[in-house]
């Protein structure tokens, strides 16, 4: 199978998964208890108000009817017009998108580099000192919730050094590389966070490629450690550790709800957390959606890059 | 022990130690050696022997131990005391390794060609295009098929013979002084070990270069080496020309080894295998190291270390006596056997079994399903009762698969399993109570297959609870019986499977399999994870349980020695299917398929230089099953079209005798 089919065969499988991502939220959405028109009204509303509220906003049509609406439009484009907000769910979402998106994409470039490194270099290591020391760190943070590192992180170096602002006040779409020193504390939060999975996996997985036979014949043959280490043991070892990488794509579009709360940072988590208490359901249902494909386009990448790596799941 | 004095390699007085202070195993204890240019030196030894542990020690790699005394010399050059960056250019270049299991000691992210340009680029400053080129030559030398297409390819796509080519073809890639080899040709097929065997031969003449050959199969040794060391236990026992060690062995666990070797000719007389286990490496004993489990031993065996003797040419031996007389009872007479005649009813029955690996998982969308070869193609087989069917094949055979379906945990496509005629359902789990009390199986890996958290007596007498063989106050009485029948003493109710060693193991299978009082054990490969002296005793065991409750085994192998040594009847098979069944001596004798021809011709019986194994030459499509002859592609015997198109016939011989073949049997 070559790789076109298989990246074919992946995006025809990849809209698949968001369809039924979308029909799920959907479903679950309007299972759960509250209504749009008594979060919008307010609890002094009258019945009668709320039903010509729900009538106009097309809420008493039966729901299939509804999904039918609300699917035909993102298939044009078109994500419906927010609730609460009373304007479209598309480009409010679009600026939030590139303030995440370009928040996500400095957190991997730092943290990928750094965590292989660290977690090459623990394994190669392994049992020393050195090795002792990056272990009983990233099971320190692995252990930490990200609000406690969020607010230590902020504590420290916005409040007693004030060296950053502490918070993140960025509008949607507003241009991040004019004002970096925002996002240097949620780029070293998220970071640090993320780097203990791919630390850990990478130590792991290199131990064992370090223990290969092939690492052996390798040696056997008079190549120089390093070289084994680098040309031999760390592209076998990388594999498992790109499912992690792929993984947190997902993660650092959508997961970071707690992170942008913290530092007040406009980006999809933050909007999502916004449109749940709000009960405001196509803004809620398009930042599912986006997040559902940043998950599958990062495993996808994940998947692409593996095969790259490992001949035999090209050949 | 001896040595020429214008050696390649010399190791002198190697001690190597593993951990330290009180835990430290003492591997390797005074090992002496000497290999001559263009010499193949042989080292022989079970499992714990520490040879693997002397090769690497000269590759300088001694992992998680060290080299506590001694001395290895490299054309008079000592390669201990070197750095690293000395040690780089030894390997790979004047010192190269094959080893034990290619598929894992290739990189399965590198092409073929890079794997061996890289000890070209390394060690002769070789330009990548100039080392690719040397590379396709270098595949030819070891007869590697389509060299200019194969260097673009990558380990997994080619068999494991072929790997095994490529590991040799690096490591004769810069003319090295000194080749050692692990094992290499160990979980080859038997084919494919000749075929190997032959190459070594052939660079060896061309070459002449000097080897060092590791290995626990005395036969193959004694095929390609000239000159033989026994080790036992970290020590060298004996040493001495390669036929000498292996037909007039001196030393008591020489002779208990040889004792072990399945008999590939003559008379099949009964096995004497060596008592006891390895000593305690921590703290080793005084005296023979071997006297505990010696037959010979005296006291004197048992409080000074004995002697190197010689004993004849260049033939020397550590043991005190120069003469020991095999006792009398060494061999005992197989006792007689007669397999039920051709009129007696067969008790299981597996009748047009046919198993394909391919349909199996949820089908997902846009995944085309890759067509597949039938791991089973109409196997149809009976076993009498109180008989042993040998089942033999090389790897993907089918025989594995098939002992799978008979003991219902893979359900068949297609076909059924009978027992006294009565269909069988497919898997264990719909069969009855009784059907699945009758039928009992024996895995090939003892390590996997007991828990490790149940202690022996939980997993021996379970099935007695299970199957309410005996009442539950007789329970334990049963299981410690159950033990003695596979020669456990009771000790060993309390002990979890990681205490004991691998032959224990398989015996607390066989244990588990007896307690269900079976009629017929389906014994999958049970052996082949055992060192030959370990072998020796569990085929022993098995052959004494048969006699004893005339049960009926289905004895899966791939080792022709085992089949002939325990099978009544045997049925080949190849490509999925039966290709040929009889009794074991008809066989063996005057064996109908070609396949069967092949395969016998095969067995190492060390002799050195033996006859050349054919091998066909023409490259013939593979065959499609269900078409023609599975074997067409392989077969010295090929017809054209008729083997390729025509499904061959049974041919039927004396005794129940069965061919699939297009040529005629010779008997008949």
């Amino acid at each position: 199978m070559s790789l076109w089919t298989l990246i074919l065969q992946r995006i025809l499988l990849m809209i698949a998964t968001l369809f039924c991502v979308a029909v799920l939220t959907f479903l679950i959405v309007n299972v759960l208890p509250g209504d749009v028109a008594v979060a919008i009204l307010g609890d002094q509303s009258t019945p009668d108000q709320v039903e010509a509220l729900r009538q106009s906003m097309g809420l008493d049509q039966p729901i299939l009817l509804r999904f039918g609406d609300w699917f035909g439009g993102v298939m044009r484009g078109d994500f419906g017009t927010s609730l609460t907000f009373g304007r479209p769910v598309g480009p409010m979402i679009w600026g939030r998108l590139l303030n995440s998106a370009t928040l996500g994409v400095i957190c991997l470039l730092v943290m990928i580099p750094v965590s292989i490194l660290l977690g090459a270099v623990a394994a190669v290591t392994q049992g020393s000192v050195l090795d002792r020391a990056i272990t009983a760190i990233t099971t320190f943070l692995f252990g930490m919730p990200e609000y406690v590192l969020a607010l230590g992180a902020m504590l420290i170096f916005a409040i007693w050094l004030q060296w950053l602002p502490g918070a993140a006040m960025v509008s949607p779409g507003e241009n991040l590389f004019t004002q970096l020193d925002v996002i240097v504390l949620p780029v070293l939060v998220i970071s640090l966070g993320g780097a203990t999975y791919i630390i850990q996996m990478t130590r792991a997985s290199m131990i064992d490629a370090l223990g290969t036979a092939y690492v052996r014949t390798a040696l056997l043959k008079g190549v120089p450690r390093w070289q084994v280490i680098l040309k031999h043991a760390l592209p076998n070892a990388m594999l498992p550790t790109l499912v992690e990488i792929g993984l947190s794509f997902g993660a650092l579009l959508g997961g970071l709800v707690i992170i942008e709360t913290i530092f007040n940072f406009a980006g999809v988590g933050q909007l999502m957390v916004m449109s749940v208490q709000s009960r405001d359901v196509p803004v809620l249902q398009a930042c599912v959606l986006v997040i559902a494909a940043a998950y599958s386009v990062g495993s996808l990448l994940a998947d692409i890059a593996s095969m790259l790596l490992n001949p035999r799941l090209r050949t | 022990m001896s040595g020429a004095e214008n050696a390649v390699l010399r190791v002198n007085d190697l001690s190597i130690t593993y951990g330290h202070g009180d835990h430290a195993v003492h591997a390797v204890r005074n090992v002496t050696l000497s290999i001559a240019p263009g010499e193949a030196y042989g080292l022989i030894g079970e499992s714990g022997s520490g040879k693997s542990t002397v090769a690497f020690s000269i590759m300088g790699h001694v992992v998680g131990g060290r080299v506590s005394s001694g001395s290895i010399q490299l054309d008079r050059r000592e390669l201990l005391t070197m750095s690293p960056r000395e040690w780089q250019d030894v390997r790979g270049n004047r010192i190269a390794m094959v080893y034990q299991d290619p598929m894992n000691a290739l990189n399965p992210a590198f092409r073929l060609g890079a794997q061996v340009a890289e000890t070209l680029i390394r060690h002769r400053g070789m330009s990548r295009e100039d080392a690719w080129a040397k590379a396709v030559d270098l595949f030819r030398q070891v007869r590697l098929p389509d060299p200019e297409q194969l260097v673009n390819r990558y380990p997994h796509q080619i068999s494991g013979g072929q790997q095994q080519r490529v590991v040799i073809a690096m490591a004769i890639a810069c003319e090295a002084q000194l080749l050692i080899m692990d094992e290499p040709t160990t979980g080859l097929d038997i084919t494919t070990e000749a075929h190997i065997l032959e190459l070594i031969a052939d660079l060896r003449q061309r070459l002449g270069i000097a080897i060092l050959f590791i290995s626990h199969n005395l036969r193959v040794v004694a095929q390609v080496c000239d000159r033989v060391g026994v080790l036992y236990a970290g020590q060298m026992v004996e040493e001495g020309p390669a036929d000498a060690v292996l037909q007039k062995a001196r030393h008591p666990y020489t002779m208990g080894l040889n004792g072990s070797l399945l008999p590939i000719s003559g008379e099949v007389r009964r096995l004497k295998p060596i008592a006891g286990r390895l000593p305690d490496l921590r703290q080793v004993p005084q005296g023979c190291i071997f006297a505990p489990r010696c037959a010979y031993a005296t006291d004197q065996c048992r409080t000074m270390d004995p002697q190197i003797q010689v004993v004849g040419k260049r033939h020397v031996s550590r043991c005190m006596f120069s003469e020991l007389v095999p006792p009398a009872d060494r061999f005992i007479e197989m006792g007689s056997r007669h397999a039920p005649g051709d009129s007696v009813a067969p008790q299981l029955s597996v009748v047009d079994l046919d198993y394909s690996y391919a349909r199996r998982g949820m089908p997902l969308p846009f995944l085309a399903r890759k067509a597949r070869a039938k791991a089973l193609d109409r196997v149809t087989l009976a076993i009498r009762p109180g008989e042993t069917l040998g089942i033999v094949g090389e790897s993907g055979s089918g025989k594995s698969t098939l002992a799978r379906c008979i003991a219902g945990l893979r359900s068949p496509d297609r076909g059924a399993v009978r027992l006294e005629g009565r269909r069988l359902e497919p898997l264990a789990g719909q069969r009855s109570r009784e059907a699945r009390q009758r039928v009992q199986i024996v895995f090939q890996n003892p390590d996997s297959s007991l828990n490790p958290l149940r202690t022996v007596g939980d997993i021996v007498g379970r099935p007695l609870g299970l199957y309410n063989v005996v009442p539950e106050e007789e329970r334990r009485k049963r299981t410690i019986e159950l033990l003695e029948m596979v020669n456990l003493e009771e000790r060993y109710m309390t002990r979890y499977p990681r205490e004991l060693s691998g032959g224990e193991k398989q015996r607390v299978n066989i244990a588990r399999a007896l307690g269900a009082d079976p009629e017929i054990i389906i014994c999958d490969e049970p052996t082949s994870a055992l060192d030959i002296s370990v072998q020796a005793s569990v085929l022993n065991t098995l052959i004494d349980l048969r006699t004893q409750k005339d049960m009926a085994y289905v004895f899966i192998t791939h080792d022709l020695g085992v089949v002939r040594y325990i099978a009544d009847r045997v049925a080949v098979m190849y490509g999925g299917s039966v290709v040929e069944t009889g009794r074991t001596d008809q066989v063996f004798s005057s064996p109908g398929h070609p396949y069967t021809e092949m395969l016998l011709n095969a067995i190492p019986d060390g002799t050195r230089g033996r006859k050349a194994l054919l091998e066909v030459e023409d490259s013939r499509p593979k065959p499609i099953q269900g078409v023609g002859c599975v074997f067409a592609d392989r077969c010295l015997q090929y017809r054209g079209r008729e083997c390729d198109e025509v499904l061959p016939p049974v041919r039927l011989g004396q005794d129940g005798h069965m061919v699939n073949c297009h040529r005629a049997l010779a008997s008949a």
